[in-house]
Formats: structure tokens, sequence, C-alpha cells
């Protein structure tokens, strides 16, 4: 083994040391990145003269302006109220079953995602509604947190979504069919959460208050009152499946469309559209912060060729596919329960997706890069409400000060439960990924 | 002395923000109108979409961006690891909040100095963007705002922490 390489594995646990003495992750991945390039070259000046146009190149990159553009558009969407609408819209077609409050606020989550992608942001606008609701209708703390924290991952999961654009950028796979492979895996991730809530309150009945059934003219007015979701949903993903738009652009009309919505229900004063700007602006900066981490450990780790080394040795071995993309997904999980999603993407994806993509899965190149990055998105996604580390569980707990977090621990597990399954059932059935890009595809 | 820096550090970083923000808002309009314009080609009544609107993309974002940075680095918003915060004795967390605030202003003025080399370049060489023929150094001055604010917030956080580890209280 070459001494660049035996430099390159031990950059790992150094920069997971940092990580885990509370570096802000972007800065320690710099710091590893520029110090390991240093030591290989022999010189800081590499990392120097990249650095005069690295960064300028990363901020303006267009296929990351998509970024900050969807953050903005989920910073209106949080103040327009369209939360509340999709709320009970969902609740007049879900409230008379039991656990029919729960079931909504997962529907509205859905609902939420598909005009935001992020999902800090979703858990955040739709626990600040839902949560006193369900609270007050007598549902436990364990089942109202952990519902509301997994229906916050739906804002990532169901298109459009910050996590894959950055998964297309560095797969180097294409933004608009990614967004298609999403869509069937995010419905059933809804379906999911619902079925774990009937379950649940199968289980332990009893407690939760069921509503009347609610007669279809007033479901068709409250469906009536949420056309702005729709009409910004189809504007912006439609777009991008049309091919109508680049993404960017489906962005910008998406702002501006939750933007218009926001202004339009009075509720956006002066202040508040400097706090939306504010929220995006903290996000965007953290977002390429870390890009720009990842880049140049990354550029690192090239440096030294680990990426081809592991990808030789993993093809060298003859381990069975299957064995060797379990063993990504199961990591995924392990370190989910510990990091943040964007981070353990930027890191591992121009590692392991060379390495996995030089195995043979039985499908061609194109399907694989889509198929596998909805399976990183999903099991990335469950680390949001894993414990220790799950941000959606702290998000919902803080507000819920009167709930032990344990207690938040418990109720989000039966969810994560319906993760690993419908991990499973993607990773056996790619077809279930893949048929609307096929269908798409065919139509264009 | 320090709650006069303190206001100062957070007007910059704020006021930056808000700047940038409004180039954000810049790009969502100029956008828009760029899609209404190729929308109304057919109609031959001389209006199309706005020409280079993907350079013009490209400048407004680096330059919203850069001046994102010392908000977020105002606020601590950046993406950490948690876990072990309790387990940490305070002292060695504050005493750790030194270094990493010391490290952040280092790679943020490393920043700013590359990106004005960059911009001496890009200023030397007359580059352009390829459609609408945009100095190229133009988009480096627009980040150029942002990075200084950057190193310059930095500065302050530096100061931030270190009273904090002295004990000084907030």
């Amino acid at each position: 083994m070459s001494g660049n390489l035996e430099l390159a594995l031990w950059s790992f646990p150094l920069l997971l040391a940092l990580i885990f003495a509370r570096a802000p992750i972007a800065l320690a991945m710099i710091a590893v990145g520029a110090g390991g390039t240093w030591l290989i070259v022999g010189s800081p000046m590499m990392t120097l003269n990249q650095l005069k146009t690295l960064v300028y190149g990363q901020f303006s990159n267009y296929s990351f302006s998509v970024i900050p553009l969807f953050l903005l558009m989920g910073s209106f969407a949080t103040m327009s109220g369209m939360s509340e609408s999709l709320f009970r819209a969902a609740g007049t077609f879900l409230g008379h079953r039991r656990g029919g409050m729960a079931m909504s606020a997962v529907g509205a989550c859905a609902g939420f995602g598909a005009i935001c992608g992020s999902s800090l942001a979703t858990a955040a606008t739709m626990g600040r509604i839902a949560l006193p609701e369900l609270r007050r209708s007598g549902y436990s703390g364990a089942l109202s947190t952990g519902a509301l924290a997994a229906g916050g991952t739906l804002g990532i999961l169901i298109p459009p979504s910050v996590i894959l654009v950055i998964y297309a950028i560095i797969a180097e796979q294409n933004i608009e069919k990614l967004f298609a492979a999403a869509l069937f895996p995010g419905i059933l991730a809804a379906a999911g959460y619902m079925a774990v809530i009937s379950i649940w309150v199968r289980l332990s009945p009893g407690s939760v208050a069921v509503q009347e059934r609610v007669a279809w003219p007033a479901r068709l007015a409250a469906l009536a009152e949420i056309w702005p979701v729709a009409a910004i949903f189809a504007a912006v993903v439609g777009g991008i499946y049309a091919g109508v738009f680049t993404p960017t652009e489906a962005a910008a009309v998406g702002a501006a469309g939750s933007g218009l919505v926001a202004a339009a229900s009075g509720r956006m004063t002066l202040p508040r559209l400097g706090e939306a700007i504010l929220s995006t602006a903290a996000s965007t900066a953290m977002i390429f912060m870390v890009i720009l981490g990842a880049g140049l450990y990354n550029s690192f780790l090239s440096l030294a060729q680990l990426p081809q080394a592991a990808s030789a040795w993993v093809s060298g071995q003859g381990f069975p596919p299957w064995a060797v993309l379990s063993a990504i997904l199961l990591m995924y999980l392990v370190f989910g329960c510990v990091m943040d999603s964007l981070s353990m993407v930027l890191l591992t994806v121009p590692i392991l997706f060379p390495v996995v993509s030089a195995l043979d899965f039985g499908m061609p190149a194109d399907d694989f890069g889509l198929w596998f990055g909805i399976l990183v998105l999903i099991v990335v996604e469950v680390g949001l409400i894993t414990p220790p580390v799950g941000l959606n569980l702290f998000i919902i707990n803080s507000m819920a000060p009167q709930i032990p977090i344990s207690r938040t621990y418990r109720g989000a597990l039966p969810f994560v439960a319906s993760d690993m399954l419908r991990v499973a059932i993607l990773a056996a059935f790619p077809p279930a990924t893949l048929w609307l890009v096929w269908v798409l595809d065919g139509i264009g | 002395m320090y709650r006069q820096l303190e206001r100062f550090a957070g007007v910059l970083a704020r006021t930056l923000a808000l700047v940038g923000g409004a180039a954000l808002l810049a790009v969502v309009a100029l956008n828009c109108v760029s899609i209404a314009g190729r929308a109304l080609v057919p109609l031959q009544i001389g209006v199309g979409p706005i020409r280079g609107i993907y350079d013009i993309t490209e400048i407004g974002m680096a330059a919203a961006v850069f001046a994102f940075l010392p908000w977020a680095q105002f606020n601590g918003a950046h993406v950490r690891v948690n876990l072990l915060r309790r387990a940490m004795p305070g002292g060695v967390e504050r005493a750790l909040e030194v270094a990493f605030d010391a490290a952040a202003l280092a790679v943020a003025t490393v920043i700013a100095w590359r990106l004005w080399l960059g911009m001496l370049d890009k200023l030397a060489y007359g580059e352009t963007t390829p459609i609408a023929q945009i100095p190229i150094w133009t988009g480096y001055a627009a980040g150029l705002a942002g990075a200084v604010g950057f190193a310059a917030v930095s500065l302050f956080c530096v100061l931030r922490s270190a009273r904090r580890l002295a004990g000084a209280g907030d």
C-alpha cells in the first residue's frame, strides 16, 4: 500500500474525531482535506491556487443555484398558511378513521413536502400546527411527536428535494429523472407512516378521539382551499418532469409562487420577509460551506487515489453485489444516528458511488444511478428520526417541552421500522422506483 | 467596547444577509421574466427570454451565497455533531470553541484573500461570461463583499468565544 493511500485512510478517524469534538463539519473537512493535500504535494500552493477559482466556481455553479431557491420557496411556504389548509383538507378525508388526525398530519406533511425541499422546515412547520391539535385530541406524546418527526422526513423524500439535487451533482445523475424516481417511494413512505399509525392505535386503543365522517361536498371545499399547493407543485415538479424548465428556473417559479401566496394571505409583512430571507441565508451558507469542505476533502482523497483503490479492492474481493449494497445502506443507518444527511451524502457518495457502480446489479448504469440515489436518500433521511441525534426529533420535541425526549425516541421507532421495510422493498424491486422514469422517458 | 463590536458584527452580518437576499429575490424575478419572455416568443411581438439569464443567475447566486456566510458564522448555524456535548467538561468545550472559531477565521481569511487574487486574474485576462459577455471579475467583486464580511465577523466570533472561555459570560 502506498503512503498516500495510508494517509487517506488515516484521515477518516481524524475527521471523525474532529466532528465528534463538535468541530463544524464543513470546517473539519476543509482542514483535513487541505492538510492532507499539503502532505501529499509537499506544499500548500496547490490548494491555495485551487481556491482562487474553486470557491467562486462552486458558489456560482448553475446546478447548485437551485438549492437557495428551493430553500427560499420553503421559507415562503412556511409563512403562507398553506400548512393549515393542508392539515384541514387531509382531516376531511382521514379524520373519521382511528388515528385519523395523526394520519392527516402525515398527509399534510406529504403535501407540504411537495412544495418544500427540506425536512427540517417541513417538520417545524407542520409540528407547529398539528402538534397542539393532536395533544388536545388525546394522542399520546410518543405517537404525536413520532408521527410528526417521521412526517417531516417527507419534505425530502417527496420531490423537490435538496439532498437529491446534491446527490445528482456529485454522482453526475440527471436531476429531472431523480425527481421522477423519488415520487413513488415518497408516496409509499407517507402510506407506510399512516399504516404505522393505524396499527399503533389498534394496539393501544381507547386514547384517541375519532371525528365525524365528512361529506364529499365539504371535502371538495377543503380541497379547493389547497389549490395553491397543487398549482405550485404542478408548476415546479411537473415543469421539471416535462422539461419545460431547468430545475433552477422551476425553483425560481416555485419561490415566486409561494411568495405570492404568502403575500396574498396577508401574512408577509416586511419583518417576516426579512426573517424568511435570514433563515434562507443561514441554511444556504451552511449547505455551501459543507459543499466546499466536501469538495476539498474529496479532492484530497482522489489525489491519494482512494476511490480507485477502494473500487478495485471491492471488485477484486468478489463480494456479492447485494452484500456490498446492504453493507453500505447499513453503514448509512449507523452513521445517520449521529450525523446529518447532507454531510453524509457529500462525504461518502464520491467514494462509494464508483465502488457500487463497478458492481453488476443487472441494470443499465443510468437506472442504477437513480435507484441507488433513492435508496441512499431514504437511509440518510432515516437518520433524522433515529436516536440519539435525530434533528427532526429535536425540532418536534422542542415544541412540546412537557414530553420527555425518551418518549419521542420511542415514538419514532415504529416509523423507523417502516422505513427499513420500505428500503428492503425498494431494494428488492427496482422497477418500483424506476417505472415513472421509464414512462416519462417513453413520452419524451 | 465589546458591546459595540458585538453590535457592529451583528449589524454587518444581518445587512449583508439581507442584501444577499435581495440579490436572490432579483434572481427569482429575472428568471420569471425570462420564462415569461420565452413563452411569448411564438407570438412574435419582439420579446424573448433574457439574454444570458444563466450567466446572470450564476453571478447573482454567487454574490448571495458569499453574503450569507457572515450571518451563518455569527449565529453558529454550521452543522456539527453535538452527541458528546454533555460528556465534555465545560472548560474543554469552551476552549475547543475558541480553536474552531480561530480555524474559521483562518479559513475565512484565506477564502477572501484567494478570491481577491482570483478577481485580479479575471480582470487581467478580461474573461467574460459565455453568453451575456459580463466581465467575470464583477462576480468575484460582488462575492468579495461577503467574503470580507465573513472574515470580519469570524474575527469577532473568536473574540466572543475567547471571552466566554475567560468566563466573562455574554
